[in-house]
């Protein structure tokens, strides 16, 4: 089921939502059953032949952790179930999502004729990270035990089961433990339609509108020097307002329900250094491979040379954990090397003077986000060569159309620069702070300013109209 | 009620009264005339034929159906009309598969139309989702399903349609707004039912079909790297299945329509592409005609007609604009040959001009 259906939005949210608060008279436990099972009717609605598959990862998970956190085993013990657990987690998750991919090439090397045909399980890389994250920190001892509804909500919890924010364990059960949240509380619920209704705005009407500048150029055509920039720009920006709108979606919806979701972007766009960049781009999964890979690797501890092998492994990890391609192994190892040049510039760089720092800021940021738009566009191609051709035709303006749909284009993708490097995001707008688990302050007010409330209003409509069909989130397929 | 449980209140209220409206002026003005054909207001069309077919079904008076792909896109009404007799509508749709094909002309035969005139070749049989799955036909508009008339009354993109069409009916507006219509931002910029995807008059045909560029074009899909997806969507069993369910299957369950079913003139360069960089593929082609020919023959309401074989046609490179796209001189000469039967297949001998065209494409050397 999509947040951009009608289908979810006038029947499945109101339904879930009434009868949350309802069992919330009841007690503190029946609304956590019953928001899991929602969950999973949710799930199940999409990709019903996998909600076994997602069951019994949950149950296999929290046994592992049942045993690490529960039972006083001995520390040999302990670390041989930890590499049980997560070498569980991965082989499932290698077996769904590499096995086609690793046949593929195992063809090409040896020249055999190996068919694995195997449909990616949706949402099967975010709940398989949120769980090994779990297993590591019971590991670690900084679990206290959770019941199993908990858990099993924790893993399944509607609003990020397919696209994540990636949640953290910590950061969630308590959440769904404590008696408050079951209770409508109607500024949540309002602050929660708000981002909504922006979240549901970027992607209805401005995701889904850049999308068909996108096709034509990644397609078997001989896209020119502007149009393979515009087919470039404009993925850059549907992917942004794709993914970032589905998380504020992810994040409203829970605010309906009083839990409060971690944030997934901070404007990436306005990234002055690629550092900078990753900071604010998919920020629950740059937190994660930080945690739970670059640190445990050694990090930044153990000198330069193997700080920069750390990144580069991070990245190529993190480039092959969105899915099973060439394409994203590339797209990975030139962020890592983004990354290495930014770090080795800021340690053997010069010192920029005061005066010219507002023009290195510029020049960061312009240089931040023409790498990205490189990056990405391997990041969207079909294979390596059909990124490359559109790389090489992007890089030879000898080759100009410029015509009049060339140039409304450009005006078009202007817009959304516009957008994504002046206006505020969602957060700021509504002043969400995950952290201190306060958001709208303003709404409080006795009397707002009505021009917010019928604007916001406005843009759920609009989002609303703008809904098509079968609009899927591009980040479903990772 | 507290002060934030009414500002809730106030929130969803504006928002539904804002959805009502866009419905109410999508229903008032009803771009598509899905439930009207344009009175008040002046008739507009879109070029997007997937959404624009539904429309014309209901909005248009019509005893012949003219179904292909782009092959088919740029036929006028008119032409039809003068050559073939009767009142056409053509509902073409460029890149079109069987399935898509079989499903409008569905919904055409509600109408009750008398013939259908029906362009296909082996590429539309190709292996295709379900017409739900289909992201570019909206199947609940041709349906009427409430969903599908709820999307296009909740619809903002139809929404600003409305709107623009609405401006363009005020006298003091019109005159600015006619010169700000472009296709490029606006869908429904077509005046003329017959214009929908016509080339203008004033359009450059000898610029744009002439043998340079059906050479180029030859030389661009033999490109080392592309010459790969010559071979894309030619999987016989696939085939076989779409035209049993989609040709067959739709000509079978109307007895009373006759089907003009013809097989378009693609220029030779498609076949010697095919024959030199995926052999295969014209195996599929040559092995698919050898079925599909006998099948559709052995329907009492078919009438078979092979165009792929005229040479005079399809040897002249000056009339093509890429190895497949023949000019709008051959559209008239395809209605041409159909009043007079020319070319037609045979039911004596259904394969005939496949042998010719089989001799053809092993004769034809391209001259560099």
């Amino acid at each position: 089921m999509l947040f951009n259906s009608y289908a979810f939005i006038f029947l499945f949210l109101p339904l879930v939502l009434a009868g949350y608060f309802a069992l919330g008279r009841v007690g503190n436990l029946a609304p956590v059953v019953w928001l899991a099972l929602a969950s999973l009717t949710f799930y199940a609605l999409g990709n019903w032949q996998y909600v076994a598959l997602l069951l019994a990862s949950i149950a296999f998970n929290y046994a592992v952790g049942y045993l690490l956190i529960a039972r006083g085993l001995r520390p040999k013990v302990r670390f041989a179930v930890l590499t049980v657990g997560v070498a569980g987690d991965l082989l499932v998750l290698g077996i769904f999502k590499y096995a086609g991919f690793l046949a593929a090439n195992f063809n090409a090397v040896f020249s055999t004729g190996l068919v694995v045909h195997i449909v990616l399980p949706v949402g099967i890389s975010f709940y398989t990270f949120t769980q090994i994250a779990f297993l590591v920190d019971a590991y670690r001892g900084r679990v206290a035990r959770y019941a199993l509804p908990h858990y099993a909500l924790f893993v399944t919890y509607f609003p990020h089961l397919i696209a994540g924010p990636i949640l953290h364990h910590r950061d969630m059960i308590p959440q769904f433990e404590r008696a408050g949240a079951k209770r409508p509380d109607p500024h949540l619920i309002l602050c929660g339609l708000i981002i909504f209704a922006i979240g549901l705005f970027k992607k209805t009407c401005l995701a889904d509108g850049i999308q068909p500048l996108v096709g034509p150029v990644f397609g078997p055509g001989s896209p020119t020097f502007d149009q393979a920039w515009i087919g470039a720009l404009a993925y850059t920006f549907q992917l942004y307002f794709d993914f970032s709108g589905y998380s504020d979606m992810a994040i409203g919806i829970s605010l309906m329900f009083g839990i409060f979701l971690p944030l997934n972007f901070n404007s990436p766009y306005k990234a002055t250094s690629i550092v900078d960049f990753w900071r604010r781009w998919h920020m629950t999964l740059s937190q994660f491979l930080r945690d739970y890979l670059y640190i445990p690797l050694g990090g930044n501890r153990h000198g330069p040379v193997r700080r920069y092998v750390n990144l580069v492994i991070t990245m190529l990890l993190g480039g092959l954990w969105h899915g099973a391609a060439w394409t994203f192994v590339a797209w990975g190892a030139l962020h890592g090397a983004y990354l290495c040049i930014n770090h080795a510039w800021n340690r053997f760089g010069p010192e920029v003077a005061p005066r010219l720092r507002p023009a290195a800021t510029l020049a960061g940021a312009v240089l931040t986000f023409l790498s990205v738009v490189v990056a990405w566009v391997f990041f969207r191609a079909d294979n390596i060569d059909s990124a490359l051709y559109v790389l090489v035709r992007m890089a030879d303006p000898t080759r100009l159309a410029l015509g009049r749909a060339e140039i409304f284009n450009l005006a078009f993708i202007a817009f959304y620069a516009a957008l994504a490097w002046f206006a505020p995001n969602t957060q700021a707008i509504m002043g969400y702070d995950h952290a201190r688990r306060a958001v709208g302050e303003g709404l409080r007010q006795a009397q707002p300013r009505p021009w917010f409330l019928y604007a916001t209003s406005a843009v759920l409509a609009f989002g609303i109209l703008g809904i098509q069909q079968h609009s899927e989130f591009i980040y479903f397929r990772f | 009620m507290s002060s934030i449980a009414k500002n809730l209140l106030k929130f969803l209220c504006a928002s539904a009264l804002i959805l009502l409206m866009a419905a109410a002026l999508n229903f008032a003005v009803d771009p598509l005339q899905l439930f009207r054909p344009s009175k008040l207001l002046p008739a507009v069309y879109s070029a997007d034929t997937r959404m624009q077919d539904a429309g014309l079904i209901r909005s248009q008076e019509f005893d012949t159906a003219f179904m292909g792909t782009s092959l088919a896109i740029h036929f006028r009404q008119r032409d039809i009309d003068r050559i073939l007799g009767g009142r056409s509508l053509k509902l073409s749709m460029t890149g079109s598969s069987s399935r898509e094909q079989s499903f409008v002309l569905e919904a055409a035969m509600a109408r009750h139309p008398k013939r259908v005139v029906w362009q296909l070749d082996d590429w539309i049989f190709r292996d295709t989702p379900e017409i739900d799955s289909d992201v570019y036909l909206p199947s609940g508009l041709y349906r009427r399903s409430a969903a599908g008339l709820a999307g296009y009354l909740f619809s903002g993109q139809m929404a600003r349609e409305s709107l623009w069409i609405l401006a363009r009916s005020l006298p003091p507006l019109e005159p600015a707004v006619a010169r700000l219509t472009s296709d490029l931002v606006f869908k429904f910029p077509i005046a003329d039912v017959d214009d929908i995807n016509s080339l203008p008059p004033d359009y450059d045909v000898a610029g744009s079909y002439n043998a340079r560029r059906a050479l180029a074009a030859y030389r661009y899909i033999t490109d080392p790297v592309r010459s790969r997806y010559l071979a894309d969507d030619y999987n016989y069993d696939a085939m076989v299945r779409a035209f049993e369910r989609d040709a067959i299957g739709l000509i079978s369950k109307h007895p009373d329509v006759t089907f003009d079913i013809y097989f378009p003139p693609y220029s030779i360069l498609q076949f010697a592409a095919a024959r030199d960089f995926s052999p295969a593929a014209l195996k599929t082609v040559y092995d698919f005609t050898t079925y599909a020919f006998p099948r559709l023959l052995a329907l009492p309401n078919v009438r078979l007609y092979d165009f792929r074989a005229v040479k005079e046609v399809t040897h002249d490179l000056e009339n093509y604009g890429d190895v497949i796209h023949h000019s709008p001189a051959i559209d008239l000469k395809v209605l041409s040959w159909l009043a007079e039967g020319k070319y037609r297949v045979e039911p004596s001998a259904p394969l005939a001009s496949l042998e010719q065209l089989e001799a053809q494409v092993e004769a034809y050397r391209l001259e560099r």
